[in-house]
């Protein structure tokens, strides 16, 4: 099922970008990122509208009064909260839906990046068997793996002076630190638990994206690196771009409700 | 708030567990490799290359002693001198005494796996790496040479040799002669698609090769010349086999093709049940050919008086013969390895635990 949806067609969509491009497989993994971004764009805009609504209800002056006058009552302050989300229009997992999309993607390139590249006589008969009978798998095969300095099939490491410098890695936790702070919705709420994670993710998501870009094929790093900046691109399609928030010490003004007050 | 941490984290794990798994399944999958001498069978299938008693079907020993975290596919190869040469995925090339499993020496110059078997001569290991080279390596491990260029792909196939040069073909849909002393390029030829197997050499100075554009390519040795281009119904996986009469591949419509070397004589076809990925076995006036599908079929070689025998599981691996025994190793079938006579009569059988 999990092959038959996912990864076989995620193989063959590579394989004919491969083939149309001329036989480079990093152009084609960094085509491949691109359609899944062109794709799944609407979803990625409606996430950007949910986390702003949800940056405002966190800072709005009724969510701010429920909270102080349910303290000490966790049961009703959840009701409450609720009933203001289901008044306002706001879905809590709406903004975190695109993400956890993203999770089963990151899987099924991976392994379609794996299969294409059939680094074993099992793995090519694989291959040779889910490829659509359109692509002429036996001018395809064996794959050019190597891009740029990259073995994609293999984790990336550039050596200097004798020392293997993952700078993939470092490139990959780079970019999506960036892209977590530029796009994160600014607030001034100390008790703004939204903001809180926002801020924990972007620590934490540049080093898990970065320690599976150090050990993973390098044929993913690509992917992350190409989503990442595909991702700003898109936030800042739609006005969401804040690039003074990667300035260190950075804090906002005000906040995004006092501001449409 | 601690909730949703504990989310993230998991997810994390998750994707990092599905990610390791996926690359660790991917990495250790293919079939084994079998050889013998006249006391035991040995086989390179997964975490361990096992000794097997060709009389009883028992285990002699197992390499390496604990199950090793990179696997070893490719066909072993035992030296007149009784050294047992097997490549794993680790990148390493293994010497093993035929009697204990334990181990002469590692070759560790080379930068990516063994895939296949190697070839062994008088005097020298001639042994084929997905890093696009061959090496030649001594009895004793040493470095003779390796290719002073680099094929254009990963070379999956043993090479074979007429004493003057050494011959292999690449995925990269060529074929190479070297020099046997040197190492240094003869000639170079392309086919119509990858080699993923081992040539064979047949009468007059022809090298056959079958190649994944499916067709068995003749070659002259002398120049590379290509003489004849037969086609096939679909691709041929491993490399062909000869009888110094005809010359005998399968294809993976499980067509079985006997194609004449010289002018005299018919070629013919049989039809098989099942892909055929391992090459034919030649034993005598017996072909024993292993398909996809589980059967081992043994015919003449003219090929008439076909019969089967199916085992459980499925056949990708080359059968190989000991005296009078048809090893074949089946992949997940249960068992690792079944001994069989000429007449297919299951003689022993042997699980790895």
């Amino acid at each position: 099922m999990w092959e038959t949806i996912i990864v076989n067609p995620f193989t063959n969509v590579l394989l004919l970008i491969y083939k149309l491009i001329g036989g480079n497989f990093g152009i084609a993994i960094i085509l491949f990122t691109i359609l899944i971004r062109v794709i799944t764009h609407p979803l990625m805009a409606s996430q950007i509208k949910s986390s702003t609504k949800m940056t405002q209800f966190q800072q709005s002056k009724q969510w701010q009064d429920i909270q102080k006058k349910y303290k000490g009552d966790k049961e009703k302050l959840a009701q409450e909260q609720m009933n203001l989300y289901k008044e306002l229009g706001i879905s809590p997992f709406a903004s975190c839906l695109p993400s956890l999309i993203q999770i089963p993607l990151i899987f099924g390139l991976y392994q379609s990046i794996m299969r294409a590249l059939a680094a074993s006589p099992a793995q090519l008969l694989i291959l040779t068997r889910v490829v659509y009978s359109f692509l002429p798998i036996s001018n395809l095969v064996p794959l050019n793996s190597q891009f740029l300095w990259m073995n994609l099939g293999q984790p990336e490491r550039v050596y200097l002076f004798g020392f293997g410098v993952p700078l993939l890695a470092v490139i990959v936790a780079l970019t999506t630190y960036v892209q977590s702070k530029v796009t994160m919705p600014a607030s001034t709420n100390p008790g703004d638990q939204g903001a809180m994670m926002n801020k924990m993710m972007a620590l934490y998501m540049p080093l898990l994206l970065g320690y599976f870009a150090l050990t993973f094929a390098s044929g993913l790093s690509i992917y992350f690196i190409t989503g990442n900046l595909i991702g700003i691109a898109q936030y800042a399609l739609l006005g969401k771009v804040n690039w003074r928030a990667v300035i260190p010490g950075y804090k906002p003004e005000t906040t995004v409700l006092a501001r449409n007050k | 708030m601690k909730t949703k941490y504990l989310l993230l984290i998991g997810l994390a794990l998750v994707l990092g567990g599905l990610l390791g798994g996926c690359a660790t399944g991917l990495t250790a999958s293919s079939w084994p490799g079998v050889t013998a001498d006249k006391n035991n069978a040995y086989i390179a299938g997964n975490q361990f290359v096992y000794a097997v008693n060709l009389q009883t079907g028992v285990e002699v020993w197992r390499f390496p002693a604990k199950a090793s975290s990179s696997p070893f596919y490719a066909t072993p190869n035992l030296t007149p001198d009784g050294q047992l040469i097997v490549g794993g995925f680790d990148h390493k090339l293994y010497s093993l005494n035929t009697q204990s499993g334990a181990q002469n020496w590692v070759f560790d110059q080379a930068k990516d796996r063994w895939i296949g078997g190697v070839l062994v001569t008088a005097d020298t290991i001639y042994a084929p790496n997905a890093d696009y080279n061959i090496y030649a390596v001594s009895f004793t491990g040493t470095l003779k040479w390796v290719t002073p260029f680099q094929a254009d792909q990963a070379i999956w196939g043993a090479p074979v040799s007429d004493g003057t040069n050494v011959y292999f073909g690449t995925l990269g849909r060529h074929v190479y002669a070297v020099n046997a002393q040197t190492g240094r390029e003869v000639w170079e030829q392309t086919v119509n698609g990858a080699i993923l197997g081992s040539p064979v050499l047949g009468l007059n100075n022809t090298l056959y090769v079958g190649t994944y554009g499916g067709e068995l390519a003749s070659l002259n040795t002398g120049n590379g010349q290509i003489l004849q281009q037969q086609i096939t119904s679909s691709w041929i996986w491993t490399g062909p086999a000869q009888d110094g009469t005809d010359v005998y591949a399968g294809d993976a419509n499980g067509m079985f093709y006997a194609f004449p070397m010289t002018g005299a004589g018919q070629p013919w076809t049989q039809q098989l049940n099942g892909a055929i990925i391992g090459s034919p076995l030649v034993m005598g006036t017996t072909i024993i050919v292993a398909t996809e599908s589980g059967n081992v079929y043994f015919m003449d070689n003219t090929g008439q008086n076909v019969r089967s025998v199916a085992l459980t599981g499925k056949i990708y691996a080359t059968p190989a013969a000991a005296g009078t025994l048809v090893l074949v190793a089946p992949t997940g079938g249960g068992n690792t390895l079944v001994a069989l006579d000429l007449t297919g009569a299951i003689k022993w059988s042997y699980t790895a635990k």
